[in-house]
């Protein structure tokens, strides 16, 4: 398993002619001419450690949904790998245990599908013999992969996914440790941190409209929300749950309206929010304020939608303008928004900090460890992490459950454009996380 | 009122899927082809909207200029090409066709416009409604797209009954050898009523494009439903399709206004009932179309 035992050196050589076509196959899925420039690097550099002495190579393994209705959250991972991969700390190795190791970070594609997650983990574990991996966006892909490697016993790092979702998801109770699966992100906590006191900004009669859907995270969120609502004095009208791709919804329509629901607040699939509020539209249902999660995160689906989304309030746990910087080589948020778009000609978009988180902790874990083969260290060092990076202060050992580092967003609305493209993520509100400034005037979705 | 509304609503829905379903029933139908892309047809229909219309905000309204014309050339040379060769060798192989054509159309619309989803703009259209009654209010786009389902599958329909084109149609669907013995050059025609079909197949597209929005990989799950909505209405038959289509529609909204969770249920139970009770739906042609 740890690679670092001489007697698996036929082995490792054996495997790893494979490994190079398969990583021909990653250049043609379309990363452009930059990643293509550096894999060919890391080809060769692959070619001479074969011949030579093994486990002097640290492997990291990255699960995304590069394809399928979760792509949208994946848009910029491709760019963040690259980055990554060009960055000195990377590209000359990391430091570990007083020996220097070369790095290889080979990209799987979830396909949105978790039984394919769960492929590509085991997959990683068993060819490629990953040191740790890593895995971002939604419950559908955190998971399986995480369990993969509580029971392979390999170093998982997850990220995107409400921790609540990611602990209970996976059948914890409380009290359960995981021993070798970790995660950064928030929870519903957070959430009513967020969005609450953007909602007492919009004086109303302190009704909330709830449209959460029949799934993992509308189930999470049927649960966890009212236990937030009401010390804080309000009342949630639950629409009930629906089913996820429904394409009417009058009947919840003419509900939110009965009750005259002046805050609105969902958790659905962004293809079905898209509906629902052009429907809301036509037939007369106006919140003075809507806060949105899950959906509106990233400019695609923002464009698709037009206008109707102007002053549409959600969370961002990441933006160009925190005052965070990488702790890999000091490149400020901006400066990762601003080459972002130079590269690729679009928007910047929250996950490229949380993409570029789960390397800065990877390397972190790595450079602390001992030997990176050592799933063992390397997992209590995850477990016990302690630094600030690209997405702030994180801190594993200090959340609500041990290995779960916390965020802290702020609210944003979306407001009309300025510049190059036509609609801007302001942040209005940062009650949940005071460091970050706010650049936008917090206005009602509907006068 | 709630109800009044739900089964106006209901209606309106069902023509978006009747319209979806009029290109699946007629290449059925007349062609002989069960098109398991069709779905992925409608969404590569919408995605040369976006591709061809000068900016996101252009009033996608001028795509149904062009859009339909160019999916029926399409649709007869796809007949010509790959649909008459895999009809040739046997009804299955058509079926590996059409499903091997959803994947690759897919796939060539994740590379080429990548996951990201799209809607199209039809300004003030989308979101104003005028209310007859207290309570029920009707949608500008809704109303439009139930119309447009009407004279759509009304105009194939009386292609089919009164033209000399939907005539020798009607022949080459009957009995393709007694038809060229009577000198109707069959591929032509089957070419003929599959670019009609693809024209109806883009228009839908377009329509659900402006109803809801769509990604590379949204047109598999409508596909369902305009299945439902030819086998409710009946094999072969354009009305019964129409109809078909209402009837799916209204169950959705009915059901969902009975509990939140029954709308996608109370669809799938009115298509089981009417397969137990009636599995040649509510018109079945008497002479194939």
């Amino acid at each position: 398993m740890t690679g670092a035992n001489p007697e698996e050196t036929p082995d490792r050589s054996a495997s790893d002619s494979p490994l190079i076509s398969r990583r021909a196959l990653l250049r043609g899925m379309g990363a452009g001419a930059t990643l293509l420039g550096s894999s060919w690097a890391l080809d060769a550099c692959g070619l001479k450690k074969s011949s030579g002495s093994s486990g002097k190579k640290i492997t990291i393994g990255f699960v995304t949904p590069l394809t399928g209705p979760l792509a949208g959250f994946s848009v910029g991972d491709n760019y963040i790998v690259d980055t990554v991969r060009k960055s000195s700390a990377f590209s000359k190795g990391i430091k570990s245990g007083g020996k220097t190791y070369s790095v290889d970070i080979i990209v799987k594609d979830s396909q949105s599908d978790p039984n394919r997650a769960s492929q590509v983990a085991k997959d990683l574990i068993a060819t490629n013999k990953v040191d740790m991996i890593v895995v971002t966006s939604t419950p559908e892909v955190t998971n399986p992969v995480a369990s993969v490697c509580e029971s392979q016993g390999v170093p998982c790092v997850a990220t995107v996914v409400p921790w609540e979702s990611w602990y209970f998801g996976r059948g914890a109770k409380a009290g359960t440790t995981f021993n070798y699966t970790t995660m950064f992100f928030f929870g519903l906590k957070e959430f009513g941190e967020t969005f609450i006191p953007m909602w007492d900004r919009v004086p109303g009669d302190k009704k909330v409209a709830e449209m959460f859907p029949n799934d993992a995270d509308g189930s999470a969120f049927r649960n966890g929300w009212p236990p937030l609502l009401q010390p804080k004095g309000y009342t949630g009208v639950d629409a009930g749950a629906y089913a996820d791709g429904t394409t009417d919804y009058t009947a919840m329509i003419s509900k939110f309206k009965s009750e005259q629901c002046d805050i609105y607040l969902n958790g659905p699939l962004p293809p079905d929010f898209n509906v629902f509020w052009k429907q809301a539209a036509q037939q007369g249902y106006k919140p003075k304020l809507a806060t949105v999660a899950k959906v509106l995160l990233f400019p695609a689906d923002v464009v698709a939608l037009g206008d109707l989304v102007i002053n549409i309030a959600t969370d961002a746990w990441w933006a160009p303008t925190m005052p965070y910087k990488s702790s890999i080589d000091g490149t400020t948020a901006q400066q990762l928004a601003d080459s972002f778009t130079q590269s690729t000609g679009k928007q910047w978009m929250q996950s490229l900090g949380s993409t570029y988180s789960l390397f800065e902790v990877a390397q972190n874990a790595f450079t602390s460890a001992s030997d990176p083969h050592d799933h063992k260290d390397v997992a209590d060092k995850l477990r016990t992490m302690n630094y600030t990076g690209m997405c702030g202060p994180l801190n594993f050992g200090g959340g609500p459950v041990p290995g779960v580092g916390i965020m802290k967003p702020v609210g944003v609305q979306w407001k009309k454009g300025a510049g190059k493209f036509p609609y801007d993520l302001q942040i209005v509100d940062n009650s949940a996380n005071p460091s970050v400034k706010v650049n936008g005037d917090l206005l009602p979705t509907n006068a | 009122m709630v109800w009044v509304n739900a089964i106006v609503q209901g209606l309106m829905l069902g023509g978006l899927f009747a319209l979806f379903a009029c290109g699946l029933s007629l290449l059925f139908g007349v062609v002989g082809v069960i098109n398991l892309a069709h779905g992925d047809f409608a969404v590569l229909g919408a995605y040369v909207a976006v591709a061809l219309l000068p900016s996101v905000h252009t009033n996608a309204l001028w795509a149904l200029l062009f859009v339909p014309p160019i999916f029926a050339v399409f649709g007869y040379g796809a007949q010509r090409t790959v649909l008459q060769r895999s009809l040739d060798t046997g009804p299955l192989t058509t079926l590996l066709v059409t499903f091997g054509l959803s994947v690759v159309i897919q796939n060539a619309l994740l590379e080429g416009f990548s996951a990201d989803s799209h809607s199209l703009s039809v300004g003030a259209l989308a979101t104003s409604a005028f209310h007859p009654a207290h309570g029920v209010v009707v949608p500008y786009l809704r109303l439009a797209i139930l119309l447009t389902a009407v004279a759509v599958l009304g105009s194939v329909q009386l292609l089919l009954a009164r033209t000399s084109v939907g005539r020798q149609i009607r022949a080459v669907a009957d009995d393709p050898e007694a038809a060229s013995v009577s000198g109707v050059s069959t591929r032509h025609i089957t070419g003929i009523a599959a670019g009609i079909a693809f024209a109806t197949v883009a228009v839908a597209g377009l329509a659900f494009g402006m109803y809801a929005q769509f990604a590379p990989t949204t047109g598999s799950t409508w596909l369902l439903y305009a299945f439902e909505a030819v086998i409710v209405g009946g094999l072969g038959s354009l009305w019964g399709t129409l109809a078909g289509g209402c009837v799916l529609g209204l169950a959705q909204t009915i059901g969902e206004q009975i509990a939140p969770t029954a709308g996608t249920l109370a669809v799938q139970l009115v298509f089981l009932a009417m397969l137990a009770v009636r599995p040649t739906g509510l018109f079945p042609a008497r002479v194939a179309v």
